[in-house]
């Protein structure tokens, strides 16, 4: 087999390819040099050929702006090729490039015969987006670096030790004590003799006496590994010797225990996820809280790069989320004399959404006096020690505004809705996302009844107009400026979120906050049709989904994470299944224009 | 006459052994390049019987005696062979596989004359306009398949390793081109200042 061939069997779709159908390609097959800035192709051009870029980069440009690009193992120029149709774009090496060049005839005999190769690119040609996500998903997933942390950091308890002249009794007692499975014989210099175990206990039942010595019936010489020695090795140490337990040391000295179950933990993140909500419900202070807080974050970052998806994880944060702050109000409570109030969340929180770098967006609805603005304030504080950072634009109970009596809040919303200037649309585009957390729901009950029977068509009409106005930055060719990286919270969620809330307002179930449940309820409830409601859930996932990827990258490696998607993090894939997400949120915004009767303003 | 307007022909023999002399060819493989561009569709290759097969030296070509059963006499194809090299042959130490292939043409009465370019000759040039002095070492095929970053997983056949050839004289002459160098005369210019200090140059 030559070269060119063993490259192109590697590339969907010719691995599609049978040996001859290779063979018929490889026989119009050329390999052209494009030094960096020269033309591949011009605009208005008919061309003969394929291009495969085999090492380099093309950009494609409508007039002087790029608008593509074509990296290693990718293809361009089929449609002109396939339909006969000129070229729109020009294609310019930017980089020294070497592409394969497939001649058209051949490359359009193997994609009229083989349809599993061309149905690759119909798919390609009419946007078949439900395949796309599907593509883009099969794909393996972000290798992690759990295995090569230090298996110190694995440690969860202190070494229980005794040493190898305790009788059997004590050694178990102690066991017993501290709830462990194995305890540790060391000599005087805690250096491990032997490990006595369950697995051992049973020996000594069988052909021993509680008050024989353990150093009689441990396991010796005892398996043990460096602290500094990565969790891999930990784990293989223990498959190769078949033992459930491992001794840890720092310079021969035990320093701790681990077992199987504790490196299953830390390779399954979800596992931890659990763990962290038991342990905020069971935590009675807010250190407690801090710790367990800390933690979910990385674990959250790590089941995002594993390839969770963004509405079951966002599920299982707000979950903990939710349980850290009742926890911590509950905490707190005791020390004011609280009277009726619910505790209230609004913005991503409210709609169960909230990923990882989230600030605080809570309200009130009590009595507004000043015992309850402290009480609210030492919530807001100990939340901010936990690690949810203040709200920059003070949308917290603590603000006297935010944190009033039922009627207060009713006027609140009468008057939004009745002078819909753009304060009050923002104030809006929160508020109706607000969700109880703790306390007397009648009193959201309440407030959320009198909001669904004042909404005013006019207020409906500004909601919609603003979810309209930043429209993704779509060309025909594709997404503008892309060099500069896209605000993806901006463009694609905001704009979605936002429009979905109109119609939920409109509709009357703002009781459903979350985005998701909120486009299922609209499809059932023929407000929006099945094909643009699936559509929105789709590129809302995959967009949360990108978002997520790229500030758990950011968490792992101790950075601060943004919205700002770069063009060199995303694969092919995920750029064009980014592309049709915008497509479809500018659709959506279509829909919405002609719905609120908003294409030309108000 | 410039790079771009040149006939090359790229070729790679696998014989019995390096004696010129004594040994003998069991493939020929050849991947014509109309200027920078390799035109993998006329790439030709082919077996050729030889008329004493020496078994030991299969581990290092890995053909077979009877791969070789029904391939031609060189004498059968030495007219095709010669009509594919066309223009200036290009190979990897490429005056080996030139000796062996004049005594070839000179048994069946044809005078083979060609201009040749090596690549691990240019690339030593190459090497020493960025300060490097190469060793042999650096120079083999399978070192500059590996530095100019082409996957060789299936290496060893004439054809794979012609086309890897092609490939790398290709980039080469891209590299040619930054320095301004845009003709034949010139690359052979290089190619025989280096020829000139090729002591003990081995592959």
């Amino acid at each position: 087999m030559i070269p060119p061939k063993e490259f192109l069997k590697k590339i969907k779709p010719f691995s599609f390819l049978s040996e001859e159908e290779l063979d018929t390609i490889l026989s119009g097959l050329e390999v052209e040099v494009y030094p960096k800035n020269s033309i591949v192709f011009k605009e208005n051009e008919q061309l003969k050929q394929v291009y495969l870029v085999f090492s380099g980069l093309i950009g494609l440009f409508d007039g002087e702006e790029i608008v593509d690009y074509i990296s290693k193992g990718e293809l361009v120029g089929i449609i002109s090729a396939i339909y006969n149709t000129k070229t729109t774009l020009r294609a310019k090496a930017l980089e020294d490039t070497i592409c394969y060049i497939i001649d058209k005839n051949k490359f359009k005999e193997i994609f009229d015969k083989n349809p599993k190769f061309s149905s690759f690119f119909l798919t390609f040609v009419s946007k078949r987006f439900k395949l796309f996500t599907n593509l883009a998903r099969e794909r393996e997933i972000f290798e992690e670096a759990t295995f090569l942390i230090d298996v110190a950091k694995v440690i969860a308890k202190k070494p229980v030790v005794c040493n190898p002249n305790s009788s059997i009794k004590d050694a178990v007692r102690i066991m017993e004590e501290n709830k462990v499975g194995s305890i540790v014989v060391v000599d005087g210099e805690q250096k491990p003799l032997g490990i006595f175990t369950d697995n051992d206990l049973r020996r000594v039942v069988l052909n021993g006496d509680k008050h024989d010595q353990v150093k009689k019936f441990m396991s010796s010489p005892p398996i043990a590994i460096d602290a500094k020695k990565p969790l891999f090795d930990a784990y293989t140490t223990m498959i190769n010797h078949g033992i459930d337990h491992l001794i840890i040391t720092n310079n021969g000295a035990v320093i701790g225990v681990i077992t199987s179950k504790d490196i299953l933990s830390q390779l399954e993140p979800s596992y931890s996820v659990l763990a962290l909500y038991r342990k905020a419900i069971k935590a009675t202070s807010i250190e407690e809280l801090k710790i367990v807080f800390e933690k979910m974050n990385v674990a959250v970052a790590k089941m995002a790069l594993r390839g969770l998806h963004f509405y079951d994880l966002s599920k299982m944060i707000t979950s903990v989320h939710d349980a850290v702050v009742v926890k911590t109000i509950e905490i707190l409570r005791k020390n004011y004399d609280v009277e009726n109030f619910v505790w209230i969340h609004m913005g991503s929180s409210g709609r169960k959404e909230q990923i990882i770098a989230t600030d605080q967006d809570n309200a009130m609805i009590s009595s507004g006096s000043e015992n309850m603005l402290e009480f609210a304030k030492a919530v807001n504080e100990a939340l901010a020690k936990i690690g949810i950072p203040k709200c920059p634009a003070n949308y917290m109970a603590s603000n006297k505004r935010w944190n009033t009596d039922i009627e207060t809040w009713k006027g609140y919303f009468k008057k939004w809705f009745n002078e819909p200037i753009p304060d009050h649309i923002r104030y809006l585009s929160i508020f109706l996302d607000m969700r109880p957390i703790y306390g007397d729901k009648k009193l959201y009950n309440e407030l959320l009844e009198f909001i669904e029977d004042n909404a005013t068509n006019q207020a409906i009409r500004f909601l919609a107009l603003d979810a309209t106005l930043i429209e993704p930055p779509i060309g025909i060719f594709g997404i503008k400026n892309l060099k500069k990286g896209i605000d993806l919270k901006k463009f694609g969620i905001y704009p979605i979120a936002n429009g979905i809330r109109v119609l939920a307002l409109d509709n009357k179930i703002l009781s459903i906050t979350n985005t998701e449940e909120r486009i299922t309820e609209l499809i059932n409830m023929d407000k929006l049709s099945k094909e643009m409601g699936n559509n929105l859930l789709e590129s809302y996932e995959f967009m949360q989904d990108l978002r997520l990827k790229h500030q758990s990258k950011a968490i792992v490696t101790d950075k601060k994470g943004d919205n700002i998607i770069n063009v060199r993090e995303l694969d092919k894939l995920d750029l064009l299944v980014l592309k049709e997400s915008l497509k479809i949120v500018l659709s959506f915004q279509k829909f919405l224009k002609s719905r609120y009767a908003v294409s030309r303003g108000l | 006459m410039n790079i771009r307007d040149a006939d090359f022909c790229v070729i790679d023999l696998e014989t019995t052994g390096l004696n010129v002399k004594k040994d003998e060819i069991l493939t020929f493989a050849c991947v014509p390049m109309k200027g920078m561009k390799i035109l993998v569709n006329d790439s030709f290759y082919t077996l050729i019987k030889p008329k004493k097969y020496k078994i030991r030296t299969m581990k290092f070509h890995g053909i077979s005696e009877k791969d070789l059963e029904n391939a031609p006499l060189f004498e059968e194809i030495a007219d095709t062979i010669l009509n594919k090299l066309n223009g200036i042959i290009v190979g990897h130490a490429i005056e080996i596989d030139m000796e062996f292939l004049k005594r070839y043409f000179k048994k069946v009465g044809i005078k083979f004359e060609r201009q040749t370019i090596d690549v691990a000759l240019l690339e030593k040039w190459l090497g020493e306009r960025l300060g490097e002095r190469k060793v042999a070492e650096e120079l083999t095929l399978d070192a500059l398949i590996k530095s100019y970053g082409l996957k060789a997983t299936y290496r060893h056949n004439a054809l794979a390793d012609a086309f890897f050839t092609a490939q790398i004289f290709q980039i080469q002459l891209l590299k040619l081109l930054k320095y301004g160098i845009n003709t034949i005369d010139r690359i052979l210019g290089i190619i025989s200042s280096c020829k000139l200090s090729k002591h003990n140059f081995i592959f």
